[in-house]
């Protein structure tokens, strides 16, 4: 039992990670229709640009995780700016960025991996944080490592849900990812909404980073494999819905530890896409789907 | 307050909007009457700025506006009023009305927006935390003008307030507006129900192939509306049934 919930913790926690993640790529499908093929390498330049904070600025962790998050998030705006802006401006505004979109997302991954390759070495670097004694409850010692990620990432899942829907600004963002044009009739800047949409996904992109870190080290290639499992937890939750997002982040980390646990941990990266596939066959449009068409 | 001069448009290599030419002066309700087709919806567009005209000039309280974006032209006061069909689903009524407000920064305004728009529209007070997908056709036209009102605008476009919705329900829809009217608004009507359209506003344009035909006084348009009913597609015996319907 108590081995059952430490898989269920580790399971948890990672999924939390997966979520940060599956959220700000549906935060980007919704609100500029494009999936987004570079989100793993903006997590993985957050997790770098956290450790930089932490280790040679000396920020304290959690000063570190919010630092991350907004030069990420800033990094995010300017790349929307400079170079999507262009393919998804033309032609039919935002909805028909097509082929040239997907491409670009690659392109944008490999420039940021071969970048932080530059700058930061192709060895994985620790992230060593003190997060003090595990934490008792019971019979059961949770290591606070974990206990961090899932208390964090609730933190800003609880913010975010705030945001879009108790301010102005929220509102706008939710306006936006549903009709840009009745958007722009309410006065909204849709192309300044568009950067906060980009801004806020890679801002939440960095935070998995900066939290995943401790547990594993940070590396150039830790944003490939993770992109594709968020990728899952998506369309497990429903292509596009934040709730969703969240809800296919927990089942794909669970599904993925409690596999590893009991089955067999070497194939530990197949379980959730067999639940993708799973979900796919029985409920297309996701656990979530017959919403999505709401979004946001 | 508005000024429309030899506006042209269209998408991509059509054109549909070939120099229309079309004012409305302030505290006035001007109707643009026309059927399907006839390029009603690409002038109301290309006034509010989702979509750029390809010539002319367009002035808004002394502003030259053609080219704007959208955003811009309602920060100056001109807000396009849309169908009910197009208010925010996912959103609740509130939710929806307080959108309305987006370039108001100010609380006060916005809590004085929701105040007058439920004076109007009780209806919606009654149903202020419920989504807007719940709302049925009438309610969310009452919605959207509204969502209109809600920041405090100069001039009101509104795209077929009476579309899809049944007579009785018009009828209300009609008095509200009148009743907005008289506080003050200046407001340009683009209707397909004629009759209804005419006893509102004080003054009728009629576009048929993308420019003005007709102009004039609405009584005066009144008068001889089944020479005029022509003009907006289909036969005159079609309107008159489509008339006869909201008596």
């Amino acid at each position: 039992m108590t081995y059952f919930i430490d898989l269920l913790i580790v399971g948890l926690s990672i999924g939390m990670v997966y979520a940060l993640i599956a959220i700000g790529i549906s935060l980007i499908y919704s609100g500029l229709d494009i999936v987004h093929f570079a989100h793993g390498e903006i997590y993985m330049v957050g997790a770098f640009i956290g450790l930089v904070l932490f280790n040679t600025v000396g920020l304290p962790y959690p000063l570190a995780i919010l630092g991350s998050m907004i030069l990420t998030g800033l990094l995010g705006v300017f790349i929307e700016r400079v170079f999507y802006r262009r393919l998804t401006a033309r032609g039919g505004g935002y909805t028909v960025a097509g082929l040239g979109m997907i491409i670009s997302g690659f392109g944008m991954s490999i420039v940021l991996q071969n970048a932080a390759y530059l700058i930061w070495g192709a060895k994985p670097l620790p992230f060593l944080v003190r997060f003090g004694m595990p934490v008792e409850i019971g019979s059961i010692a949770l290591p606070a490592s974990y206990l961090w990620i899932v208390v964090a990432a609730l933190f800003l899942m609880t913010v975010l849900h705030l945001f879009l829907t108790r301010t102005p600004l929220g509102l706008a963002v939710r306006a936006v990812a549903h009709n840009k044009e009745i958007a722009s009739l309410m006065g909204i800047n849709v192309p300044l909404m568009i950067s906060v949409i980009f801004g806020i996904a890679c801002a939440l992109g960095a935070a998995a980073g900066v939290l995943i870190g401790p547990i594993n080290y940070v590396s150039v290639l830790m944003g490939t494999a993770i992109l594709i499992k968020a990728f899952a937890a998506a369309v497990i939750g429903g292509f596009g819905n934040l709730p969703g997002a969240i809800l296919g982040g927990l089942i794909v980390g669970i599904t993925e530890s409690l596999g590893a646990g009991y089955l067999s941990g070497s194939y530990k990266d197949i379980y959730p896409f067999i639940l993708m596939i799973a979900v796919l066959m029985f409920r297309p449009a996701g656990l979530f789907g017959t919403i999505a068409k709401m979004k946001a | 307050m508005l000024r429309v001069e030899n506006a042209t448009g269209g998408y991509g290599s059509v054109q549909i909007l070939n120099g229309a030419n079309l004012s409305v002066e302030r505290g006035q309700i001007a109707t643009l009457l026309g059927g399907n087709g006839t390029g009603k919806s690409t002038l109301l567009k290309i006034i509010s700025g989702l979509m750029k005209p390809w010539s002319g000039t367009i002035t808004f309280d002394g502003q030259r506006i053609d080219g704007m974006r959208s955003d811009s032209i309602v920060r100056l006061g001109l807000v396009q009023v849309t169908q009910g069909k197009e208010a925010f689903p996912g959103m609740t009524v509130e939710e929806n009305l307080r959108l309305g407000a987006f370039v108001r920064h100010d609380r006060a305004v916005v809590a004085r927006g929701l105040e007058r728009a439920f004076e109007y529209f009780p209806i919606l007070k009654t149903k202020r935390r419920q989504l807007a997908a719940t709302l049925s056709g009438g309610q969310l036209q009452m919605l959207c003008i509204a969502r209109g009102l809600m920041s405090e605008p100069k001039m009101m476009l509104l795209d077929e307030p009476s579309a899809a919705l049944a007579p009785q329900v018009v009828l209300d829809i009609f008095r509200i507006i009148s009743r907005i009217c008289r506080d003050g608004m200046t407001l340009l009507m683009v209707e397909q129900n004629v009759r209804m359209a005419l006893l509102l506003a004080s003054y009728g344009y009629v576009i048929k192939d993308g420019v003005i035909k007709i102009e004039g006084p609405a009584d005066a348009l009144m008068k001889d509306v089944n020479v005029k009913l022509s003009y907006l597609g289909g036969t005159v015996a079609e309107q008159e049934k489509q008339l006869n319907l909201n008596h």
